[in-house]
């Protein structure tokens, strides 16, 4: 295995005590993954959110957390599964097709924020033209 | 200081028409400041702080249209810009120059218009695998940063968040950048199923390989029509579209063999009496066709063909498309602005 991988309600409870664990009393809120119900998460980059938290938090002026998941690229592909259901409640038919979404970019949150400091490993971009 | 020339359609210009800011660079210029386009769209960005597309236009290099009609003007970079900034990653897109070959010529027809109309010019259409990167395969050659997502090489612009849309197809920036007129509305059927009709070629500003003349790749049947229908768009009146379709008839590009089957040329050809290789057509493009009034009796029947200049003449009749069109001068809905850079 190239790389460990946590569970995703793991992560989320990781999260949340990462971002407590100066102060109990924090208020924290996670956004954008509420459909995930099952997953696996990259381990190394999970300890890298819950040293994150830490930090953030070390501030005294910081009393709530406000976690926001996006895509890292805005435009993302998805498969449509589109499922004939018979009354019996047994499936019969599916038609796949496929579609390409483009979500706000991270930017978008950012707008009212002081300080932003990035961690994310950059992706090699195209040479400049 | 140095100062950099842009040109903005605001949001809100044409009595309320335009929903998003439109941003033009001429290569020209960035050319003659001797500085990337990349860090040109970086100082418009930080001038002009709100969001907007930008587009850098080479006047003096050739495009094509997604139905495969040359044009006069490419855009060689394109960007998305918010909040005074670009996206590290994903804001800005180059555009790599593709080299004149005879494979190509011999392998996309109508680029027949290149060696017989516009000999001696640089190409530019899509940007290559490699001005893509980080975008994965299956992204569309498009930018973002924060709301603004800049699509199909420069020629649809929306607001993620507001989620409205802008189509901006070629030859109405051309009509931009040349300070001449342009045609504002909403894009209607005709319009909606025109974009799907498209040339085959490598490299291509929206689509790739997949699709050639004759084909659809909207594929949507009776949805087609409505897919795109909604949106505004800012065209080139229609004489100017009229002309262009003229030339590449005039040297024998077919419509459904050498050039896409949109309604457009279509009924050019038609009004004119051009051949079309109705046989080419496949049924799914019939489909769309067909739901927005253009079908096999029309195009075949007995009709006594018009000249050029009559075409010329009627060409707001003949070319369907466009909803409440309204035509407007390019400087009374624009403003020149300059970005100061050290």
């Amino acid at each position: 295995m190239r790389l460990m991988h946590t569970r995703f309600p793991d992560f989320i409870a990781k999260m949340k005590a990462a971002a407590r664990l100066n102060r109990p009393d924090t208020e924290v809120t996670i956004e954008g993954m509420e459909n995930i119900k099952t997953g696996k998460v990259a381990s190394l980059r999970v300890g890298r959110v819950e040293c994150d938290l830490v930090d953030l938090t070390s501030d005294p002026e910081i009393k709530k957390v406000q976690i926001i998941v996006v895509p890292r690229m805005p435009e993302t592909a998805h498969t449509v599964i589109m499922k004939g259901i018979r009354e019996d409640g047994t499936a019969k038919r599916a038609i796949l097709e496929n579609i390409i979404l483009t979500t706000p970019a991270a930017e978008c949150e950012l707008y009212d924020v002081d300080e932003v400091i990035d961690r994310r490993t950059p992706f090699r971009v195209a040479e400049p033209k | 200081m140095a100062e950099l020339k842009y040109k903005v359609i605001p949001k809100g210009a044409a009595e309320g028409r335009i929903p998003i800011n439109l941003i033009y660079i001429d290569k020209a210029d960035v050319a003659k400041a001797g500085i990337l386009m990349k860090e040109a769209c970086t100082i418009v960005a930080k001038d002009f702080h709100d969001a907007a597309s930008i587009d850098v236009i080479d006047t003096s290099a050739i495009t094509v249209t997604s139905d495969g009609i040359v044009a006069d003007c490419a855009v060689v970079a394109f960007a998305s810009v918010d909040n005074g900034k670009i996206d590290r990653e994903f804001g800005f897109i180059g555009v790599s120059e593709i080299p004149y070959t005879r494979k190509l010529i011999e392998e996309e027809p109508h680029m027949r218009q290149w060696d017989l109309l516009h000999s001696g010019k640089r190409l530019y259409r899509g940007p290559s695998y490699e001005d893509m990167i980080p975008r994965a395969a299956f992204n569309e050659t498009q930018t973002y940063t924060g709301r603004i997502a800049n699509n199909n090489t420069g020629s649809e612009v929306m607001d993620v968040i507001d989620m409205t849309e802008i189509l901006t197809p070629i030859f109405g920036l051309q009509e931009i950048m040349q300070d001449g007129e342009v045609t504002i509305g909403v894009a209607g059927p005709e319009i909606s199923v025109g974009i799907g009709m498209v040339v085959r070629e490598r490299q291509g500003r929206i689509f790739n390989w997949a699709y050639g003349a004759g084909k659809t790749a909207h594929a949507s049947g009776v949805f087609a029509k409505t897919v795109k229908s909604d949106y505004p768009a800012i065209m080139a009146p229609k004489p100017v579209l009229a002309k262009k379709i003229l030339e590449a008839l005039d040297i024998d590009m077919v419509p459904g063999r050498d050039i896409a089957c949109s309604p457009a040329i279509l009924c050019v050809a038609k009004a004119g009496g051009y051949p079309i290789d109705l046989e080419n057509i496949e049924d799914k493009a019939w489909v769309e066709l067909e739901s927005i009034g253009i079908d096999r009796a029309f195009l075949e029947a007995e009709t006594q063909p018009i000249s050029r200049e009559q075409i010329l003449a009627d060409a707001d009749r003949i070319i369907p498309g466009i909803v409440d069109p309204k035509t407007f001068k390019v400087a009374d809905i624009s403003e020149i602005r300059y970005a100061h850079y050290a």
